[in-house]
């Protein structure tokens, strides 16, 4: 849950990066990755909230569907409320899944690398990937959403909501995704450079197979009937 | 070199996105990098008009807006809450000490269980280390062969992959723009019969080798009689009343797949609290890991739609339908083919990114050929099960191996797949052969093609004309809905 704090209990490869206040060429990265850190408490807490709507969709869509069979009774809006809900989850929590390194890539060829030749990786394509994306979309997605609340705009379907909430979810999205990734490049820079632990950046964290195993394991060991 | 670039844009395009994907940065983000590469590209050399990528949001508000991936969260978090239920501990126990006796008995009851897991689940990692945790030891203490048990393990977890309600399922029905339901009924016969193929491994080796899968001796029974008997049925009436609420209710035309979803994940959770096993920690991680998992697997779409855009604005997918359709043989040529080529993929992608990069470029020409959507849907979605058993990414065998005892080495686990992964060939044969396995009756009314009303909204300037396919029965089926009123699911 607490990465930040994990990392620091770490300490990891070469050790004492935080107290190296100093940079090369006079940057203060300790300042950089205080900002850095800030930016992923934000995500952390966005990711750990907007995770919740996926609950309230589930008993949304479970309750439309019951009273639809049993009362015969449905509403557009609860059809619509899922999709906004949904959206809301994927497009806020994406800086999050980023901090924790969930979005899937093909590592067949990569993991082979030095882990230097890696950060170099990540930063490349944090920088020429990541980046010219979320700044073309909100370029273009900022008008979108203006162009919708100006004219109050509202779903056509009978009984629909209003969309333009639904539509700044695109630029606020990838605000957040631009600012993980500003993130991500501070750290690498910072990696790079020794000031940062390489492997806390380039693990894949399996949590959710970890997780289960941990419960099983768990359980054996309590010999609970599990 | 203009028009070099002008006459090879559609090559070049998607040689680099075999090199930007091969740097290993998450695929979602080098696949609109690749796209919005060749889209300045496209512009700079005339190919492309300028405002194509103005229509950015407009695209994303289409992805946000798609409602057959929106069963994706909910067979997620169904699947995340049950792993944590419990259930598949008590299954595997219970089965493997009804099956024990018998020669061969553990790997049946893997098997089984495996079966009715992936019946409830999506999702291919819980059963492998449930698996993995519960029945491979047992298996190594009465003398079961490593690779064998390894394999059959590896393979009825991804069991979750083919059998209904599988997220590769969803995908697929969304990237061939075909219903989940249609493709589910279709998945069903090749999954039990992959079942049926691999207890009949099982069964030949019983009687080639029996040393390798022996019966469970009298002292491991701790379980027996009428005990053993009731203890299995109620051990089975949670997957069971799961199964009937999702698969039952989709199939029977009761709910619509987005609803069998949420049904199911309220099951879940209603199962996992009377096992006094939701606690708000376990809820709090199952919601994470399904937004986390969602989130990758929309940004997926997102970076392969910036890619599409681009690569069928230079003409790209014309290239590739001309290489496709230029093959000998016709259409069992274009099948031998694309089959041969996700195999080969399947070692190095893994089945989002085979269902959201390669399908949408092979499904039209499929079409042109006259081949039936659905079945090709299934039969893809059978070989790219493979991804998960291949040798040395296949992730069924990386999660096994993170859970199997250490006297288990690496090169079993490999090499234990190996029988498998034939015999998913031999499938793929099959349903290539005998096209009925597959097959589904379209038309059908089901509640998975129920009544679709887009209506442009105002500033969709981009968009095609409104699209009603709202047919009659339909009109019937919903009871006579006004035109205008319409369930959007």
């Amino acid at each position: 849950m607490f990465r930040a704090f994990e990392l620091k209990m770490k300490g990891g490869i070469g050790g004492g990066f935080a107290t190296d206040q100093q940079g090369m060429a006079g940057v203060n990265m300790g300042l950089w990755l205080r900002i850095s850190a800030g930016i992923d408490a934000v995500n952390r807490k966005v990711g750990a909230g907007v995770s919740w709507l996926i609950l309230a969709m589930t008993l949304v869509s479970a309750a439309n569907a019951v009273s639809r069979k049993a009362f015969n009774f449905s509403s557009n809006a609860f059809l619509e409320i899922q999709w906004y809900l949904f959206a809301a989850v994927f497009l806020l929590a994406a800086g999050y899944t980023l901090l924790n390194n969930e979005h899937v890539r093909v590592d067949i060829v990569n993991t082979r690398f030095a882990a230097r030749a890696r950060l170099w990786i990540e930063l490349f394509g944090t920088v020429f990937f990541l980046v010219p994306l979320t700044l073309l979309v909100l370029w273009y997605g900022w008008p979108y959403f203006v162009m919708s609340f100006t004219s109050r705009e509202i779903s056509l379907q009978a009984g629909g909501l209003i969309l333009w909430p639904v539509k700044l979810l695109i630029p606020a999205g990838f605000l957040l995704l631009l600012l993980q990734g500003a993130s991500q490049a501070i750290k690498l820079i910072a990696a790079l450079s020794g000031r940062y632990p390489a492997q806390a950046l380039l693990d894949r964290h399996n949590t959710q197979e970890d997780e289960v195993k941990a419960l099983i394991q768990g359980r054996q060991h309590d010999g609970s009937p599990g | 070199m203009t028009a070099f670039l002008v006459q090879y844009i559609g090559p070049l395009m998607f040689a680099g996105l075999v090199l930007f994907l091969l740097l290993g940065y998450p695929v979602a983000f080098a696949l609109s990098a690749i796209g919005l590469l060749f889209g300045f590209i496209g512009v700079e050399v005339g190919l492309l008009h300028p405002e194509l990528l103005q229509a950015l949001p407009q695209r994303i508000y289409g992805v946000m807006q798609n409602d057959t991936l929106l069963a994706i969260p909910f067979f997620t978090f169904m699947g995340l809450v049950l792993e944590r239920s419990g259930m598949a501990e008590d299954l595997l126990e219970t089965i493997g000490q009804l099956f024990g006796p018998i020669r061969g008995g553990l790997a049946y009851s893997v098997i089984f269980v495996g079966g009715l897991l992936a019946a409830t689940t999506g999702v291919v990692a819980a059963s492998v280390i449930a698996m993995g945790l519960i029945s491979l030891p047992i298996m190594m203490r009465y003398g079961y062969d490593k690779r064998l048990s390894s394999g059959v393990i590896a393979a009825s977890g991804t069991l979750a992959q083919i059998i209904p309600p599988s997220l590769v399922l969803i995908v697929m029905a969304d990237q061939l723009g075909r219903s989940i339901g249609d493709l589910y009924r279709g998945a069903l016969v090749p999954g039990l019969m992959l079942m049926g193929l691999y207890a009949g491994y099982v069964f030949i080796m019983s009687l080639l080798r029996p040393a390798s899968v022996p019966a469970l001796p009298p002292e491991a029974r701790t379980l027996r009689g009428n005990l053993l008997v009731r203890r299995a049925l109620l051990t089975m009436i949670p997957p069971v009343v799961l199964i009937f609420l999702v698969l039952g209710t989709i199939f029977l035309g009761i709910a619509t797949p987005t609803e069998g979803g949420a049904m199911g994940a309220c099951g879940a959770l209603a199962l996992a609290a009377v096992r006094g096993r939701l606690s708000l920690r376990v809820l709090r991680q199952s919601l994470d890991t399904t937004a986390k998992l969602s989130c990758f697997v929309m940004f997926i779409l997102i970076g392969s739609t910036v890619f599409g855009l681009v690569f069928r604005g230079v003409n790209g997918d014309l290239w590739v339908e001309h290489l496709l359709t230029g093959l000998p043989g016709g259409a069992l040529g274009f099948l031998i083919a694309v089959n041969l080529l996700v195999f080969v993929l399947a070692f190095f992608l893994d089945y989002f990114e085979l269902a959201f990069i390669l399908v949408p470029l092979l499904a039209p020409v499929a079409d042109k050929l006259g081949i039936d959507l659905v079945w090709f849907g299934v039969l893809l979605s059978v070989n790219m099960q493979t991804s998960f058993l291949h040798p040395p990414f296949g992730f069924a065998l990386f999660y096994l191996r993170s859970v199997a005892p250490k006297q288990v080495k690496t090169s079993d686990i490999y090499l234990g797949a190996v029988p498998f992964v034939c015999i998913q060939v031999l499938m793929v044969g099959l349903v290539i052969a005998f096209p009925n396995l597959a097959m589904v009756e379209h038309g059908k009314l089901d509640s998975s093609s129920m009544p679709r009303l887009e209506v442009p909204v105002s500033d969709d300037f981009e968009s095609a004309p409104a699209v009603f396919d709202l047919r009659p029965e339909d009109l019937k089926n919903y009871g006579g809905a006004p035109a205008g009123a319409t369930g959007k699911e």
